[in-house]
């Protein structure tokens, strides 16, 4: 399969590969996963609690090349961005950028699907520390 | 029921008509194109049997001569008679397929993973990291890394063999439901699908480690 340039150069070099040091404040983790093809992917997203912008990301793919390249290229867009911006992506920009074929859009849905879990977990944590009794479950 | 295109009559949907053997342009399910039950377990040897009989009396070799409408009938009905048997052959895309025709499907439960599996992933990996590392800096040292990527190997391929065995007893529970099957058997298959599906793909990138000669 011929995989596009943009893809090669993430694959390659991709972006903010890794993790957060466990103890890091305001960090929110999304673990998502393909249960057609066994992919999965950490994306990690450090936010600002007063204005709520995106300042650092991390990421952690085992899975094809498409999937990689998805999650090194959003952590490139998601960062400066606000989150209600961030919540907003879809995948259709990630296989735009990547130009990914048809049967690579699967992994695309994973990274909007990472964003958005990254930034419920960091909203869950927030909302635990903030007001323990009204924590919402999910 | 179904004009057959070589003999005129009406025969059952299928892909060979039942009155005289010839070619039938009916769009079926896959179960049906083999002359099987909607069933999740299926004998082996049934399935090729039935495919290769089908295959020899429904080439389009031997409606050379026929018909434009039999000689369609016969490409149209060879095309979906392959289709079914690589679709049904495979027990995973066999359950796939079964899913589909249920109206479900494997992604229906979103992008979560297991906890448990996604922890097992990224541990497992972590020690790859750590093996393809050392194994650069101080092959001679390594020795003790390989050990445990190889018992990690072999922790994975028993967990696969026990995904396949739990798949075969979800495969048996829900061919004996008559009606729409449950939510709670089909919620089952669809978490063994996926945990084999990561497993997969886990014990892939182990091998490939396994397999990487250390980079001079």
């Amino acid at each position: 399969m011929a995989y596009s340039d943009k893809v090669i150069d993430h694959y390659n070099n991709p972006r903010n590969v890794g993790s957060f040091a466990k103890d890091e404040e305001n960090v929110g983790t999304g673990v998502v996963g393909a249960p057609e093809c066994g992919d999965v992917m950490k994306l990690q997203l450090k936010i600002n609690p007063e204005s709520g912008m995106i300042e650092d990301a991390r990421f952690k793919t085992f899975g094809c090349g498409s999937a990689i390249a998805s999650s090194s290229y959003v952590t490139e867009l998601v960062k400066g961005k606000h989150i209600d911006e961030a919540m907003a992506i879809k995948n259709s920009a990630i296989v735009k950028e990547l130009n990914l074929p048809p049967v690579k859009i699967h992994c695309s849905v994973l990274a909007e699907d990472a964003i958005k879990a990254a930034i419920t977990d960091w909203r869950k944590h927030r909302v635990t520390d903030e007001t323990p009794k009204k924590a919402e479950s999910v | 029921m179904i004009q057959c295109p070589s003999c005129g009559r009406l025969a059952e949907p299928s892909l060979q008509c039942s009155n005289c053997s010839g070619p039938l342009p009916a769009n079926v399910d896959l179960f049906t194109a083999l002359g099987l039950p909607r069933k999740l377990t299926i004998a082996p040897e049934q399935l090729e049997a039935t495919y290769h009989r089908l295959g020899r009396e429904l080439h389009p070799d031997r409606f050379a001569a026929a018909r434009p409408e039999v000689r369609k009938a016969s490409l149209t009905a060879t095309s979906l008679l392959t289709r079914a048997y690589r679709t049904l052959r495979d027990p995973i895309s066999r359950a796939n397929y079964w899913l589909e025709l249920h109206g479900r499907k494997a992604r229906e439960n979103g992008s979560r993973v297991p906890a448990d599996v996604a922890e097992m992933v990224f541990d497992i990996h972590e020690e790859l990291a750590e093996f393809a590392q050392s194994r650069n800096a101080v092959p001679a040292d390594a020795s003790d890394l390989t050990e445990r990527v190889n018992e990690r190997r072999m922790e994975i391929v028993n967990r696969l063999e026990a995904l396949d065995r739990e798949l075969a007893a979800t495969f048996c529970s829900l061919d004996q439901v008559q009606d729409a099957p449950p939510d709670e058997s089909v919620a089952q298959l669809l978490s063994i699908l996926s945990r084999r599906a990561y497993l997969r793909t886990l014990l892939r990138d182990i091998e490939k480690a396994l397999d990487t000669r250390p980079s001079a």
